[in-house]
């Protein structure tokens, strides 16, 4: 099969790139291996502020994290215009909260609201009596929080629709199949995958933890390790929690969707069972996950736990890799770092740009996969 | 038996000791229990725990299931709304201690397969535990009694295989909501919010099986339940769904039940069969009173009953439509010949077959092949009833539909088979058990011959017939999303909310897999169903405070 474009991973990232490009008037082949998408396990947070999650567990990656905050804030307005082209996705942006317990905790929120006000961010510390007043659901041990106002949640599986559909209406081609190998002449790029051979003029790599195997033979060795990640969801109950709700030191991110349901994950590992296979729910993070919501937000013990499940997340090495692969430049890449779905429209939008050689919205220089070359 | 009174909505409701929520407010014509998002009411539907569309408000907390809940006095039950409130000063509840089990065997269901199961291991020398959901166990087939009254012969032989369970020294506990298997095995359940965590060395899954419905226009209204739902209110709580019942579908469950609810004192207005006439298939029927006289016997003194006590029983009729009209239901039934015929009734029963609940078992990771006879999964097993998965063992309807009598025998081979897995090597001989299980399942083979489960295709019935009934996704709905992201049924899950709701797919799920496979000209295998997940029944979260504190302790 020959198009303009290929786009290999129709997740989020995928999706809104064959979208762009579609829009612009090429003709678009969208091939995914329908296996693991985090697209469609994800918990929909419009994370902004840095993750405590993300610091404690790799602390190495925490300054690049850090570098590309005001990314996450301009992702974020991203979302709010797509929702208007596409429809409703369940769209809030009233903000996160991230809870403390203590007051070393707080001191930590003190420091880190600090550095991210100087990246631009819309954040605030709130005490006890402040808390009580937007989330009167918290437990009676939280001291404080921080606000960033710039945080939200979306339903991901409308977005996920609306967007297949959307790409579907503009022409582009959607095949299931399994890319194994990429191979780029002087003017084209032939991908091989399990059913066919697709060629085109370029081709986007967003196929998230599948993306470095996919040019390692080119001489880039991108980090894209699967790491898998459980969530849990409860029944549905009156719409009280407005915040995306994270703790300042541990595992945790819980928010209401507009179904009335409650989400919570944060991030607990679940059991990798290789990328052709969906990963194991494990009883301790199911457990622990739960236990630690319960603990924060005591109100919602009497609602039950309705479904699990666990999705393959990767962070790369803290930040998106966005742009032409170095000795391959008809290959783009298009993988975002940590909070991939938040990051996803900024992302897809560069990687678009830089192919139909447009201004993209941000610089790509700091997240050239050049990075990763030999 | 205690007389109590409970409200409901402020209305007080007399009922007896041990009788469920759902059974008191049946008796007392209250039939709407919940309303939905879309705010519509609903009822009692399944009778056993598994659809959900029962849940009550009870004394402010919400999601109890009306069928599962024994009434108590002084409670105050509500009328659940689709959102309910939360209690904003709740604090962490104190947490009780979680009891950590290590049975030899553990028996997951105290039904006819896992009762027998039980004796087996237990007298081979076995350390035995049973659980169960219900709080008097017996399972499906033996019912029992709220009270401990016994209505007949085979509620007396269940009260004899509990009591013998029992009396081996086998610990059944009953009331246990099992929602977690792991590898391992590990076992999580819930017994009034408490945590039993469970490590055998051997497990015998005997969860048995629930019903299939008929999805056709207006199944989900109040008053429409399966048959089983309506045995289990006359069997175990001596009420009567309504007065003048309908009972359709396919199967001798109908016949049976239709009869009970006859000789109780219900008008049955008719019996549907969709099935042709047996003596159109005289060969069929001879065929099953040679495989199993006894009980072909006993399904011609069935029809005999009914047609002694006039009730009409018709073949060839498929419900149509159900729809609610003044003081009640009129159901209508189309005929082989197209033509269609309307009855009304307070109460609509219906059972087109069984599915198995096969959820631990996937979890646990066993190997299935797709049974079309029956059209639901069935489990390999070997010669033992032992599963692809080492120390898994799987008896009776939950392994694919068999019917008591061969669970009953199953549950002895692998009884004994487990015990000996965990060093009790007492060998009893078998070979009677494996004779009576292949008669069973010969007669099995005969009888549903008689019988027609082929399920109405989707894409036949009008657009708005609600699939899922718990997210009130349409059969249009579904047609729509599965247009948009063809693929597999977990995409069309995403896709259109289809068996997300409390249910977890359990009505949906075998029906939109088979529209798939009808779409995509596939066969039907594991995969083509909703990927087992836990909780395998709604947990509630303070109830996980538990399990964390003991899980934790454990590493
Ligand atoms: C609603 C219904 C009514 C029936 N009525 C009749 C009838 O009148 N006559 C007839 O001939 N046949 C009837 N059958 C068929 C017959 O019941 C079965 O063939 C037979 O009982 C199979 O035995 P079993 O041990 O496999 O399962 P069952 O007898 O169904 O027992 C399973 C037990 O396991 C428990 N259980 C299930 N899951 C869990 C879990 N996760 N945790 C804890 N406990 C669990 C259940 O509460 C149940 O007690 C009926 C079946 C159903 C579903
Ligand atoms: S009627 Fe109670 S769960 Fe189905």
């Amino acid at each position: 099969m020959t198009s303009d474009l290929l786009v290999i991973g129709g997740g989020v990232v995928g999706l809104i790139a064959a979208r762009e490009l579609a829009r612009a008037g090429a003709r678009v082949t969208l091939v995914d291996a329908a296996q693991n998408a985090g697209s469609t396990t994800n918990a929909g947070s419009l994370h902004v502020q840095m993750q405590s999650r993300f610091i404690r567990l790799y602390p190495e990656h925490a300054r690049n994290a850090e570098r590309a905050l005001p990314c996450y804030r301009q992702a974020a307005e991203c979302w709010d215009r797509l929702e208007a082209g596409l429809g409703p996705i369940h769209l809030v942006r009233k903000g996160g909260l991230m809870l403390a317990e203590s007051a070393g905790q707080m001191a930590f929120l003190e420091e880190k609201s600090r550095r991210e006000e100087a990246k631009g961010l819309d954040v605030a510390l709130l005490d006890r009596a402040e808390l009580d007043r937007v989330a009167p659901w918290i437990g009676s041990q939280i001291v404080g929080a921080e606000l960033c106002r710039d945080e939200g949640s979306l339903n991901p599986l409308l977005a996920n629709r609306l967007l297949t559909k959307a790409c579907a209406d503009l022409g582009v081609i959607s095949i299931i199949d399994r890319i194994d190998e990429l191979t780029v002449t002087s003017d084209h790029v032939s991908a091989r995958g399990l059913h066919g051979r697709y060629r085109a003029g370029e081709a986007v790599v967003a196929a998230a933890w599948g993306s470095g195997a996919l040019v390692r033979a080119f001489g880039v060795d991108i980090p894209t390790a699967p790491e898998p990640l459980h969530m849990n969801i409860t029944e549905a109950c009156e719409q009280r929690i407005d915040h995306l709700v994270q703790h300042a030191e541990r595992s945790l991110t819980l928010k209401q969707f507009g179904t009335g349901q409650i989400v919570i994950g944060g991030g607990w590992p679940a059991d990798d069972h290789g990328t052709d296979a969906v990963p194991g729910v494990r009883a301790d993070s199911l457990v622990g996950n739960v236990a630690l919501a319960a603990r924060l937000a005591p109100a919602i013990g009497t609602l039950r736990i309705l479904r699990t499940w666990a999705g393959m997340n990767t962070t790369a090495d803290g930040s998106s890799i966005i742009g032409r692969l170095p000795g391959a430049e008809r290959i783009i890449m298009a993988v975002p770092g940590d909070a991939g779905y938040t990051l996803a429209p900024l992302v897809a939008q560069m990687a678009a740009c830089i192919v139909l050689d447009r201004d993209p919205p941000a610089d790509p220089a700091p997240f050239s996969p050049a990075r990763f070359a030999a | 038996m205690t007389e109590i009174t409970f409200t409901f909505n402020g209305t007080g409701i007399a009922a007896s000791g041990g009788e469920s929520l759902a059974a008191a407010l049946t008796a007392a014509g209250r039939r709407e229990f919940r309303v939905t998002a879309g705010g519509k009411p609903r009822g009692m539907f399944c009778g056993i725990g598994v659809c959900q569309d029962c849940l009550v408000t009870v004394d402010g907390t919400p999601n109890r299931r009306a069928c599962m809940t024994g009434a108590v006095d002084g409670m105050a039950v509500e009328t659940q709304p689709a959102f309910p409130g939360l209690c904003l000063d709740a604090e962490v509840p104190d947490i009780p201690r979680a009891r950590i089990l290590t049975p030899d065997v553990l028996v997951i269901g105290g039904g006819a397969g896992g009762l027998s199961a039980t004796i087996a291991a237990r007298r081979a020398g076995a350390e035995v535990v049973t659980l169960d959901e219900r709080t008097v166990p017996g399972g499906q087939y033996y019912k029992q009694s709220a009270d401990g009254s016994l209505l007949d012969a085979q509620q007396a032989e269940g009260a004899a295989l509990l009591a013998d369970a029992r009396a081996c020294g086998a610990e059944v506990i009953g009331g246990v909501e099992i929602w977690g298997a792991f590898d391992g095995p590990l076992i999580l359940a819930e017994s009034g919010g408490s945590a039993l965590i469970v490590r055998p060395r051997a497990v015998i899954v005997a969860t048995g099986a629930y019903e299939r419905p008929i999805i056709a226009p207006g199944w989900t209204l109040p008053g429409v339940m399966t048959t089983g739902a309506a045995q289990t209110l006359w069997r175990s709580y001596r009420t009567l769904p309504g007065r003048r019942i309908v009972v359709c579908g396919s199967g001798p469950l109908n016949l049976q039940v239709a009869l009970e609810l006859a000789e109780g004192g219900a008008e049955i207005a008719l019996v549907a069969e969709a099935a042709p006439s047996p003596f159109l298939h005289p060969l069929r029927g001879a065929r099953c009173s040679i495989h199993g006289p006894a009980l072909a016997w006993k399904g011609l003194a069935m029809l005999c009953g009914l047609r002694w006590r006039r009730v009409p029983v018709r073949n060839g009729l498929r419900l149509a439509a159900v729809e609610q009209s003044a003081g009640g239901l009129s159901a209508t039934f189309r005929r082989m010949d197209g033509g269609t015929c309307t009855v009304r009734a307070d109460a609509v029963c219906m059972n087109a077959g069984f599915e198995p609940q096969n959820e631990i078992l996937r979890l646990l990771g066993v190997r299935m092949t797709y049974d079309p006879a029956v059209g639901h999964l069935r489990c390999d097993r070997s010669e033992t009833l032992e599963t692809s998965v080492s120390g898994i063992f799987a008896v009776g309807d939950c392994a694919g539909l068999g019917g008591a009598p061969a669970a009953c025998a199953e549950g002895r081979i692998a009884g004994c088979a487990a015990a000996e897995r965990s060093g009790h090597a007492e060998g009893r001989d078998v070979a009677a058990d494996r004779r009576a299980l292949r008669r069973h399942r010969r007669f099995q083979n005969a009888l549903w011959q008689l019988h027609d489960v082929s399920p109405t295709p989707l894409d036949s019935l009008p657009g708005d017939t609600i699939l899922c009934r718990c997210e009130e996704v349409t059969v249009a709905d579904a047609l729509a999303g599965y247009a948009v992201t063809p693929g597999h049924l977990g995409t069309l899950k995403r896709a259109t909310r289809i068996g997300m709701g409390h249910c977890q797919g359990r009505y949906c799920g075998p029906a939109a897999a088979r529209l798939i496979a009808e779409h995509t000209g596939e066969a039907l295998t594991d995969r083509s169903f909703f990927a087992p997940r836990v909780p395998v029944k709604p947990v509630t979260i303070n109830a996980i405070l538990s399990f964390e504190e003991a899980l934790r302790g454990d590493e």
